[in-house]
């Protein structure tokens, strides 16, 4: 990340993994580096001048778990709307071969609505998942094509958005050390 | 930041220097992570915000989350995935009726 994101989505597997590590804390077992990493990250990105995100689907998933482990979780973050367009652009992303699930959180990225600021998309998204940040990156010069010409067809305010970062856990470490 | 070097049995020594600043003796774990820059070396230990999620328990509900713990850990890991994968998102145009508006600041 070149600069400090005021907004960030986090990916549902680094929850998941923030969540396992405070499993492991509260059995005394250590955790994997895939938690530390993901812990870790989290930590520095929880900091009150930057909003953080989750989808839809992840604040289904902590609704669900025990509160003593996920309120915090839906506490510390803002859960993001299916904005209009969002399915869309998720379906044409699926044409760069990202997964249906990949495609979904690059979409809440760009078209991902925040009811209470009235706002769409966010500045980052955060992920563990390698593949999915390497694969963006190996074609962002064609998805930033691809989402031009979508969003020019669009109306206001859509048509002024914008694609995210995609940010790994290890990238965020390796720029705070 | 101090250079490593991997000797031929792939070890590397962290200075003594390091070692004493970070309060590591023989036996400690460190995690080592692969990021695009190269390797982190992390050192184990608990971050901030499990620490204070932990610390802002009563110890009653401490008890409490062992044994939701307990219960997470004895999951297989089929079942953890199926937990983690409920309420999945479709793509289906069809299913674009939950699809919101920007409302209007």
């Amino acid at each position: 990340m070149s600069c400090q994101p005021r907004s960030v989505l986090l990916d549902k597997g680094v929850i998941r993994r923030v969540y396992e590590r405070r499993v492991r804390f509260a059995l005394g077992v250590p955790p994997t580096p895939a938690h530390v990493e993901a812990a870790n990250a989290y930590a520095q990105l929880c900091i009150p001048a930057r909003r953080l995100y989750i989808t839809a689907q992840t604040a289904h998933i902590l609704d669900r778990r025990p509160p003593l482990f996920a309120a915090p979780f839906l506490t510390e973050t803002y859960t993001l709307q299916k904005g209009r367009y969002l399915r869309r652009w998720a379906r044409r992303l699926r044409d760069f071969t990202f997964t249906p699930e990949d495609a979904i959180v690059v979409a809440y990225g760009s078209f991902g609505i925040d009811a209470h600021r009235a706002s769409i998309g966010v500045e980052a998204i955060v992920t563990n998942d390698l593949k999915l940040a390497t694969h963006f990156h190996a074609h962002q010069a064609e998805i930033v094509h691809r989402f031009q010409d979508m969003i020019a067809q669009l109306p206001t305010p859509y048509a002024a958005l914008t694609l995210p970062e995609i940010v790994t856990t290890a990238n965020i470490l390796s720029q705070a050390s | 930041m101090e250079t490593l070097i991997v000797d031929a049995e792939g070890k590397v020594t962290i200075p003594p220097e390091v070692l004493h600043k970070r309060g590591l003796r023989p036996g400690d774990a460190v995690a080592l992570i692969e990021a695009a820059e190269g390797f982190l070396v992390y050192q184990g230990g608990v971050d901030p915000q499990t620490l204070a999620w932990w610390q802002a328990l009563s110890e009653e509900d401490q008890r409490h989350a062992a044994a939701e713990a307990h219960r997470y850990e004895a999951l297989s890991d089929a079942e953890r995935d199926a937990l983690w994968n409920e309420g999945a998102e479709t793509l289906e145009a069809d299913a674009e009726d939950d699809e919101c508006e920007l409302p209007a600041s």
